[in-house]
């Protein structure tokens, strides 16, 4: 188990590397500079080359490399062109939004994932589990950023439930100082986790419900049925242990996906994470920030992979023996 | 909305009505085509796209305007009524006319964008799981970079950088980055594939590798990518969707479905049409690919039928 975790911790790093690598080629390669947008020519030369200097942008690509994987392993990730700032600050500012709304939207994908699936299984066949699945089949089908806007629109908008962006109230809650504006922070954040939580949760359901079909035909249920334990011990207990083991997977797949809908919904519902952090810096051509902002995702995708892995091999010790020896 | 258009709406239902009989007809003398059938979303989710096809192929009869017609510019943002099905959009263009039009897009985006997919998964696949060694470790460790990037953020920086990018680079940038996972599964499907005795035969048979792989072991390994097509088309789609309601997916003022969320976002409160029923489109285009895709999978790959769910979860 030790070594093959250190050889996944190896590739991982090296994927990590790999991704960061393209990154700052890709951007580097592409045509104008982040001085040089069309609508601000009228800086002067002299400016220009101070910028070019002070930001190292006058090395050559080479040296600028060597030069960023120097401050990276160092824990530097530059500085920002447009915010003026460590990009590390910048990044730092946003993780916690992210992880917050990622980690709220994680908790409803799955908490109402293995409850509908664990009720569609039950009722397999029959009108709840056609209807549900259908339902939740047309509800993982949606553009989330649409899904989003749809919500807004009808609880923000129309019914005026929830407040229609942002992380708190501009003017009562500019800090999250105070119980009152912690509570007011959850409320903001009711609307962006309901999005991602629910798209998320009607993938986990299908993939429960046919993990928990499996389950419920073989033998060792059919005992515990035998032996007189209730249903819902049945289920819940028995079954549901058992089925909870191809869902594990989800939970390394729903990384990637929290990112890439965090994007759209961040931008939708004007959460300042880092997805609306990476996105307008792609926009202004702040080359730190975007390699810094790929760097921690590519981490967390990787990490999520891993996390699955591992959590897999302690469920099913099977995995394990098979995985040391591959 | 005039006669004519009702009546070209009415025969698109009956002609996508029609083709789903024909096809019934058809495949249901085999095997497969009868368990693909028995799928209960199998016959909706082929009608809805053979409408969607229908209606993207006869945009001209079925949409009462042109797609970039600005009806009145000073009276934008209508109400759907008999005239306007769907109502119109913030520079008053017919939402019904646009989707219409923009199915021609989205479905074409989405269909060619997988095409790429596939061609590039399958051929890697191949020859990573056919020629092993060397060759599988270099391809796999690619593949695992491929997987860890985010494709949204690969996708937005491409395009942002280089600034106003042709509609079929984009579809092939949305390809090229969408085939790591039918590579990984083309793979599997390979490495069990090659030691069955009908390809060790065809080798000894004289066969090269190039005939091997594309006569004998390929066959034999189109259902798993044949799903897997299915499943993709609807997650290209959305990518779609996601990247033009960014402001970097298809350019303005082209219909596509995602543009024309993006359109309407920002008067959502004043008209709620404008967004609602482009996004109602793609969800229901992407279901029924999911649902094909099930029900081709029951068909096409028995020994994982019952298995649910597609890869990821709806990418964007």
């Amino acid at each position: 188990m030790a070594t093959w975790l250190v050889r996944r911790l190896a590739a991982s790093i090296a994927i990590v590397f790999a991704v960061v690598t393209i990154t700052f080629f890709v951007i580097h390669a592409a045509p104008g500079s982040p001085f040089l947008p069309a609508e601000s020519q009228h800086l002067t030369p002299e400016t220009l080359r101070r910028l070019s200097t002070e930001f190292g942008l006058d090395r050559s690509l080479p040296e600028q490399y060597l030069l960023f994987l120097r401050n990276v392993v160092r824990g530097n990730l530059g500085q920002s062109f447009a915010l003026r700032r460590p990009v590390a600050d910048a990044l730092a500012d946003a993780i916690p939004n992210t992880f917050t709304l990622a980690l709220a939207a994680l908790l409803i994908d799955f908490a109402l994932g293995l409850a509908l699936g664990i009720y569609q299984a039950v009722r397999a066949g029959r009108v709840g589990d056609v209807v549900s699945g259908n339902g939740a089949l047309l509800v993982n089908s949606m553009p989330v950023f649409w899904l989003g806007l749809v919500l807004l629109l009808v609880f923000g908008q129309w019914l005026r439930w929830a407040p229609v962006g942002g992380l708190s109230n501009p003017v009562l809650c500019p800090r999250l100082d105070s119980p009152a504006c912690g509570l007011d922070f959850l409320w903001h954040l009711t609307l962006p986790a309901l999005t991602l939580g629910l798209v998320g949760a009607a993938s986990t359901a299908r993939y429960q419900r046919a993990a928990m079909l499996e389950v419920i035909r073989q033998d060792f249920v059919r005992t515990a049925r035998a032996k007189g334990l209730r249903e819902r011990r049945v289920l819940l207990v028995h079954a549901l242990r058992n089925a909870l083991l191809p869902v594990i997977t989800l939970f390394g797949l729903a990384f990637p996906f929290l990112f890439t809908g965090a994007v759209l919904v961040e931008t939708v519902f004007a959460w300042p994470g880092m997805g609306r952090l990476a996105v307008n810096a792609i926009f202004q051509r702040d080359y730190p920030v975007v390699t810094g902002a790929a760097l921690l995702t590519s981490a967390m995708v990787v990490l999520g992979n891993l996390i699955a892995d591992v959590l897999y091999a302690v469920a099913d010790p099977r995995i394990r023996v098979r995985s040391e020896t591959a | 909305m005039n006669v004519g258009n009702w009546l070209a709406l009415g025969g698109a239902a009956i002609v996508a009505l029609a083709a789903v009989a024909a096809l019934r007809r058809r495949i249901t003398a085999t095997a497969s085509g009868r368990r693909f059938f028995r799928h209960p979303t199998a016959v909706p989710g082929l009608f809805v796209l053979a409408f969607f096809v229908t209606i993207a192929i006869a945009a001209p009869v079925v949409a009462p305007y042109p797609p970039y017609f600005q009806i009145d510019i000073t009276n934008p943002d209508l109400p759907p009524s008999t005239q306007f099905l769907l109502g119109t959009d913030p520079y008053s263009r017919d939402v019904w006319s646009r989707l219409v039009y923009g199915a021609r897009v989205s479905l074409g985006i989405g269909a060619v964008a997988m095409l790429v997919a596939a061609t590039i998964g399958t051929a890697v696949g191949a020859v990573a799981g056919y020629f092993r060694r060397w060759v599988d470790t270099a391809l796999m460790r690619l593949v695992d970079v491929g997987l860890a990037m985010p494709r949204i953020f690969v996708l937005l920086m491409a395009v942002a950088l280089w600034e106003h990018i042709a509609l079929w680079v984009l579809v092939l940038l949305i390809g090229l980055t969408g085939w790591f996972g039918t590579s990984r599964l083309v793979r599997a499907e390979v490495l069990s594939l090659r030691e069955r005795d009908f390809v060790v035969a065809a080798r000894a048979a004289g066969a090269g590798s190039g005939r091997v792989i594309f006569r004998h072991v390929l066959p034999n390994a189109a259902g798993p990518i044949i799903v897997s097509a299915a499943l993709g088309i609807g997650n290209m789609m959305l990518l779609e969707a996601g990247l033009s309601f960014l402001g970097l997916g298809v350019p303005p003022p082209a219909p596509s479905w995602g543009n024309m969320i993006a359109d309407g976002w920002h008067k959502m409160t004043v008209a709620w049409w404008a967004s609602t029923f482009p996004g109602l489109a793609i969800s229901l285009v992407v279901m029924a690919f999911n649902a094909l895709g099930d029900a081709l999978r029951d068909a096409l790959d028995p020994r994982r039928a019952g298995e649910e769910g597609g890869e990821g979860g709806g990418a964007a």
